[in-house]
């Protein structure tokens, strides 16, 4: 009697989540699949069944296979600069002694709270092809005036790059830096008895003991990269200089093609998916308790 | 004591949850203040036997206008509620097309939309492919309300029978003309008088000026985005092949680009691109292109195409010395021809899917009407209506007097056409291919080629 109780009231607990999940989330990723067989404009009320013709256009799309490439290569290189940059950072802020710690740890989340448009506009002074905040500092130590045009073929999708790395290198830095002290002291100690110098220890007790959490912002940051890509780009840069999968995606909805921008949803859904589950894959390593 | 807890601790939970989702909704609602306002009042209205029973719902795109007359388009609904009883819910926002967009996808249509073709998010045009728009050709014959003449009486000539308003060139009107600025290219008449230059006639004459400003470090032309290059590419064509190849061009006829008028188009696009400032594609974004347009004010350009509403954008900006906005039409092409400058037209249109048909199209027809006309020209909109151009006043007596100054009147756009995958739209194929032309990783042959062969899959899928 208890026990049917308790079952009745945990389900009663689980219900709302699970039914909003189920309209919100897994419906319309169906719907997404259903619509990517069909062809229809986003406000005409007729459809036509075309079966896996969108996929076959779409694979032969240079258009897509571009936005594809830039999107690959922002995945990239992002998540190596970005992680590379973040561990260093918190490896640093919480065994060194350094002053200000509070300070850097609340500058470099800063950009991670910023909204995209004001982001935007940071680097659109950043970028500024006269007077900009680069190019007067390299005016500075070249003597004289360095013109880069930073938002333009081919620099652009550097330019991305770094306003990337620079808006989400906080947010990781900060959750390792909290995984970091979670590490105990005495490793280190007795580490340093032993004769280990601060790199030995950085490699041999901080990377392996923050392993698991690393493996988990990688898939975040892999996904969360796909979004993001999309958004920088769309806010920063003209259209067609840089189109990511994403923005791909939209421009077919706006010309009228919403079953085709479906079926772009779908690769874009898949291959996520299967990056997600590759990179857990091979990052896979036997965790160590602590 | 715990399970009271915990029971109250997950209903909170998910009462939470339903908040979350019941708070998506909840904007579209907002977004409409006045529906609350006008539905309390529909108790009068019933009174009124000539009223419908339900307030029409109109949308419109909240632009550069209504920032110079904040409240226009909500005294416009007033005056024609007080003129026929017909209530009037307003949606009036900048970013129109993902307000009403997803309604409609839900078959919530509202009954008049005022969004023009030509915008980033396709929205009319997908509307025109789609044939989703109600045939509005009776509102031309219709009396005004409150007036006794027609609409057509009123319209000034040309602006309707293109197919900026009858799509499918059956001679019927789907598409109300309804705010029109000419186009052209903007400069600081201020620096010609200072230099002596005059504005160039013909394309010859300018080239010279250009290297004539090359010499003194100013660039001939710039553009803010390539999405300008849509006005100045229609009054291009017009001027160099006149109304028959503007026509063939827009319908994309076979063989079209190959023809002398084709190629000259190209030439002067790809010659114009070489006298283009350098940082220009890289400014030629949502968040940098008032950067570009600084560069008319700061005289490191002469010239960019652009609208009349550039005066008012612009207003704050700093700007040269003795710096004083001129506008002329795009140059001839031969000596003696005549110059053109395009007519951005906005069109006001009534969805199929709408409710009150017959309420929308008296909306529609009163636009037309003095007092509509008058309250919009506050804004700084003009309608295309007889006898507007004496009512004008500022900057605006200028720039609307390019007509009268010999340049042609250029109105129309590319045709519509069904949408095909891996098909770009005419702005993807023909004109952001320009960043790539100034900056030199797109040559003119390979541009060139990509429209032929886009155009001819165009013309294909003509609806």
């Amino acid at each position: 009697m208890r026990s049917k109780g308790r079952s009745r009231f945990i389900v009663l607990c689980v219900a709302p989540a699970a039914i909003l999940f189920f309209l919100f989330m897994v419906m319309p990723t169906f719907n997404v699949f259903r619509m990517s067989l069909f062809e229809r404009g986003a406000y005409s009320p007729t459809e036509t069944f075309v079966g896996l013709n969108n996929f076959k256009v779409l694979l032969k799309d240079a258009k897509f296979i571009t936005s594809m490439q830039n999107t690959i290569l922002l995945i990239v290189t992002v998540t190596i600069i970005t992680f590379f940059f973040a561990i260093v950072f918190a490896a640093i802020l919480t065994r060194e002694k350094i002053k200000g710690q509070n300070f850097f740890r609340v500058v470099f989340y800063i950009p991670n709270i910023l909204s995209i448009v004001v982001i935007a506009g940071i680097f659109s002074a950043v970028y500024k092809p006269e007077n900009g905040m680069l190019n007067s500092i390299f005016s500075m130590f070249a003597g004289r005036e360095v013109m880069v045009l930073w938002k333009d073929q081919p620099m652009v999708i550097v330019s991305i790059i770094i306003a990337m790395v620079w808006q989400a290198i906080g947010y990781y830095m900060v959750m390792y830096m909290a995984s970091m002290a979670a590490v105990p002291m005495d490793l280190y100690e007795s580490a340093g008895l032993d004769g280990a110098g601060r790199l030995k220890q950085f490699f041999q007790i901080t990377l392996p003991l923050i392993w698991t959490n690393i493996r988990t912002t990688l898939t975040f940051f892999i996904i969360s990269t796909i979004n993001m890509a999309f958004l920088f780009v769309k806010a920063m840069v003209a259209k067609g200089t840089s189109d990511v999968a994403l923005s791909f995606m939209y421009n077919q909805k706006d010309a009228g093609l919403y079953g085709y921008s479906m079926a772009a949803g779908v690769v874009i859904f898949l291959f996520s998916f299967l990056l997600s589950a590759l990179v857990n894959k091979v990052t896979a390593r036997d965790v160590l308790e602590m | 004591m715990k399970k009271i807890l915990s029971l109250l601790l997950a209903s909170a939970m998910s009462l939470s949850l339903l908040a979350g989702c019941g708070g998506a909704p909840a904007p579209a609602q907002s977004n409409n203040p006045p529906a609350g306002g006008s539905s309390s009042q529909g108790g009068s209205s019933s009174a009124d036997p000539a009223a419908t029973a339900s307030p029409i719902k109109v949308a419109a795109l909240s632009s550069g206008y209504e920032t110079a007359y904040p409240g226009m388009w909500q005294e416009v609904c007033d005056a024609f509620t007080a003129e026929t009883g017909i209530e009037v819910q307003l949606t009036l926002e900048k970013n129109l097309e993902d307000v009403i967009g997803p309604s409609m996808q839900g078959g919530d249509y509202p009954d008049v939309v005022l969004l023009a073709t030509g915008r980033e998010k396709g929205l009319t045009e997908q509307f025109i492919k789609d044939k989703l728009m109600t045939d509005i050709t009776d509102v031309l014959s219709m009396t005004i309300p409150g007036e006794s003449a027609t609409v057509s009486g009123k319209m000034i000539p040309g602006f309707v029978g293109t197919n900026a308003t009858n799509p499918y060139g059956d001679g019927k009107t789907y598409l109300a003309p309804m705010f029109y600025s000419p186009c052209g290219l903007f400069y600081n008449a201020g620096l010609f008088e200072e230099k002596g230059w005059t504005v160039p006639t013909t394309w010859d004459e300018m080239w010279e000026l250009g290297d004539k400003a090359a010499a003194e470090d100013i660039a001939l032309f710039t553009y803010p985005t390539t999405g300008y290059f849509d006005a100045f590419f229609y009054a291009l064509m017009y001027s160099v092949g006149g109304p028959d190849f503007f026509n063939q061009a827009t319908s994309y006829a076979e063989g079209v680009w190959d023809t002398a008028e084709g190629q000259q188009c190209f030439d002067i696009v790809a010659k114009l691109a070489e006298y283009t400032a350098k940082v220009t594609p890289a400014q030629a974004n949502e968040s940098d292109f008032s950067q570009n347009q600084q560069l008319i004010l700061d005289n490191k350009a002469l010239f960019m195409p652009n609208g009349t509403w550039i005066v008012g954008e612009m207003a704050d900006a700093p700007r040269a010395d003795g710096f004083a906005w001129g506008m002329t039409a795009l140059p001839a092409a031969q000596v003696g021809g005549a110059g053109a400058s395009y007519a951005f037209l906005e069109q006001i249109w009534i969805p199929s899917g709408a409710a009150n048909v017959d309420a929308a199209k008296q909306f529609v027809a009163y636009m037309y009407s003095d007092a509509a006309a008058d309250i919009f020209l506050k804004g700084g909109a003009v309608q295309p209506i007889n006898g507007i151009v004496e009512k004008l006043d500022g900057d605006n007596v200028m720039f609307y007097s390019i007509y009268d100054t010999g340049a042609n009147a250029v109105v129309g756009i590319f045709s519509a056409y069904e949408s095909v995958a891996g098909l770009g739209t005419v702005r993807e194929v023909f004109f952001d291919p320009v960043n790539g032309l100034v900056s030199g990783n797109v040559t003119k042959d390979q541009w060139v080629a990509d429209i032929k062969a886009a155009s001819d899959q165009m013309r294909e899928n003509l609806v």
